[in-house]
């Protein structure tokens, strides 16, 4: 498809007065209030994104929480050691209160894997986003292990702590 | 486009003390066709542009500055630049130069004028294209929350309240009101992004910044609301016949979030009408018909009328080999032309053939004469030679019977 610049696809729709998707990036990829534009290595073009609903924290549209219908988001919960896995409906997509389906996950990391696994792939959800879901609870959780058990003091204390 | 097409929006009730709505089950109101308008980010932008240029107040330099001397060049030969330079004498002011933009105390280039275009014409239909893009941005979750409100805990949007919420007289209700609703965070976001702005403008009159918060659209004239709400930071309020681009897309971007009241979004309708139908308010104008209908490409792609007429995908790719040489190689020249390779097995037989009888004959040429042999090759040559004689008439003339010797 042909992209002209800042020349959004105009929409009419029936039914839900939801935008496409596509269109809804075209408009919001250039300019939004997640869009974070640091460290880039001196250029712009590496773009971030502080989007909850980002599992990459990338700003493109495979990665949008806001372009897209199906979205998952996995971050720490407030109890410690918890991580929220949250999917968002589609069919709720103008009620952003009950947007999303959370579930607070206290288990092992194998368990909490396969459940994210499951729910991002195995219900054919997002499969393309597999992937950085599990890179996402990998990187969650080693960070709620660094906060639980404080920032290293010495090299030597790392190694004894790395599982 | 029927009613009966176009989805529903629950109108949110309010709190028990604004009792008419609380008793009252859910009711819903038909999502207005301003809604479904095209969303237009580039006509939003330029409008809100130059909308914005309307609300300036012109500035300029005073139209004396800089000329209230009496100064004049010196002229050459004085070992001074050409510059007009004060006259008189007895103070420092004289003899430094004057008039020019570069000179201390002369006027500056290009001094401004009050008669600046500061105002900018915008087409009417333009402007309304941007007021119902504006409006329909609002009711997108993605791109209010791209615009940075704080809509997480909204139930629905666009967000609708009863019409109690006009009557509301009190601030302290009116906060209680978005709490219930929703809106507090955004509200909240507002009142802490309260700040000294950087920069000269504090020291021109704009002082503080903040952000925006949520827009109230009530739909009544002279609704106690206005005042309720007001004072809220952040909180602005609009009447929904005079609703304001600069405002629902402020500073040229869209998705504010607004918070309608039901008799405001129901006159949504009246005042711009639908695709097809005119509005009453406004004469003769129409919504803008949209390039696009279903601008959903993925499901067009995906759509049973496109894939079964679509030709399967080429998963092999054919790559572009190396170019052999077909006089070099032999299998190539054979795709090229299949004949070659008969005619090449006749080639070499025949050249075979040719060798073979060569080395023959030099064979046979090379080898020593027999006797029997070399006496037959005598023989034939002498009978050659009377043959040649009798084939030809040689006796007949004189000439020849001196060395040809004896006739047959």
């Amino acid at each position: 498809m042909i992209k002209r610049p800042s020349r959004g696809k105009k929409k009419r729709g029936f039914g839900m007065a939801t935008v496409p998707g596509q269109l809804i990036w075209e408009m919001v990829k250039k300019n939004n209030c997640f869009l974070v534009k640091q460290f880039g290595r001196g250029t712009a073009s590496l773009r971030f994104s502080k989007e909850s609903n980002n599992l990459y924290n990338l700003n493109s549209y495979k990665h949008s929480g806001l372009a897209n219908k199906k979205t998952v988001t996995i971050q720490a919960a407030d109890k410690d050691q918890a991580v929220v896995l949250a999917t968002s409906k589609t069919k709720k997509q103008n009620k952003p209160a009950s947007l999303y389906h959370k579930s607070v996950m206290k288990k092992e990391f194998r368990r909490m894997a396969k459940a994210v696994e499951n729910q991002v792939e195995g219900n054919y959800y997002r499969p393309d986003l597999k992937k950085a879901a599990l890179a996402r609870l990998s990187a969650v959780h080693r960070s709620l292990k660094v906060a639980k058990s404080g920032v290293k003091k010495s090299k030597r204390q790392a190694l004894k702590i790395r599982v | 486009m029927a009613a009966a097409a176009r989805p529903l929006v629950s109108v949110q009730p309010l709190p028990g003390s604004l009792n008419d709505m609380s008793t009252d089950h859910v009711t819903t109101v038909a999502l207005p066709d301003v809604m479904k308008a095209s969303i237009r980010p580039d006509i939003v932008n330029f409008v809100h542009s130059n909308i914005s240029k309307n609300s300036r107040q012109p500035y300029a330099v005073s139209k004396k500055a800089g000329h209230q001397t009496s100064a004049e060049s010196w002229g050459t030969g004085r070992a001074v630049s050409r510059i007009p330079r004060v006259s008189g004498g007895g103070t420092h002011r004289a003899g430094q130069g004057a008039f020019g933009n570069m000179c201390r105390g002369g006027r500056m280039f290009a001094p401004t004028k009050t008669w600046r275009r500061w105002h900018r014409k915008v087409n009417v239909n333009q402007k309304r294209y941007a007021v119902v893009s504006a409006i329909a941005a609002s009711s997108i979750p993605s791109l209010v929350m791209a615009r940075g409100h704080r809509v997480e805990s909204v139930p629905e949007m666009p967000l609708v309240i009863s019409d109690s919420a006009e009557s509301i007289e009190k601030t302290s209700t009116a906060i209680k009101v978005l709490k219930e609703i929703g809106a507090y965070p955004d509200a909240e976001k507002a009142k802490d992004s309260h700040a000294i702005r950087p920069g000269k403008g504090k020291m021109r009159n704009r002082r503080y910044i903040s952000r925006k918060g949520p827009l109230i659209v009530y739909g009544t004239e002279g609704a106690k609301l206005v005042k309720a709400f007001r004072n809220i930071p952040g909180v602005e309020v609009a009447n929904v016949e005079r609703l304001n681009l600069l405002k629902l897309a402020p500073g040229g971007h869209l998705g504010r979030f607004v918070i309608w009241t039901k008799s405001a979004i129901e006159k949504l309708d009246s005042i711009y009408g639908s695709f097809e139908k005119c509005s009453e308010k406004k004469k003769g104008y129409v919504l803008p018909r949209s390039k696009m209908v279903n601008a959903d490409l993925a499901r067009i792609i995906n759509s049973d009328e496109v894939q079964s007429v679509v030709k399967p995908i080429k998963k092999e790719m054919k790559r572009a080999s190396l170019k052999k040489n077909p006089l070099k190689n032999l299998n190539v020249m054979l795709k090229l032309n299949p004949y070659a390779k008969t005619a090449r097995r006749m080639a070499l037989l025949a050249e075979a053939e040719r060798v073979k009888s060569k080395k023959e004959k030099l064979d046979k040429k090379r080898k020593p004469v027999s006797k029997e042999e070399l006496a037959a090759a005598k023989a034939a040559g002498k009978a050659w030679y009377k043959t040649m004689i009798s084939d030809s008439d040689y006796t007949e003339f004189d000439n020849f019977t001196k060395w040809l010797g004896v006739s047959q």
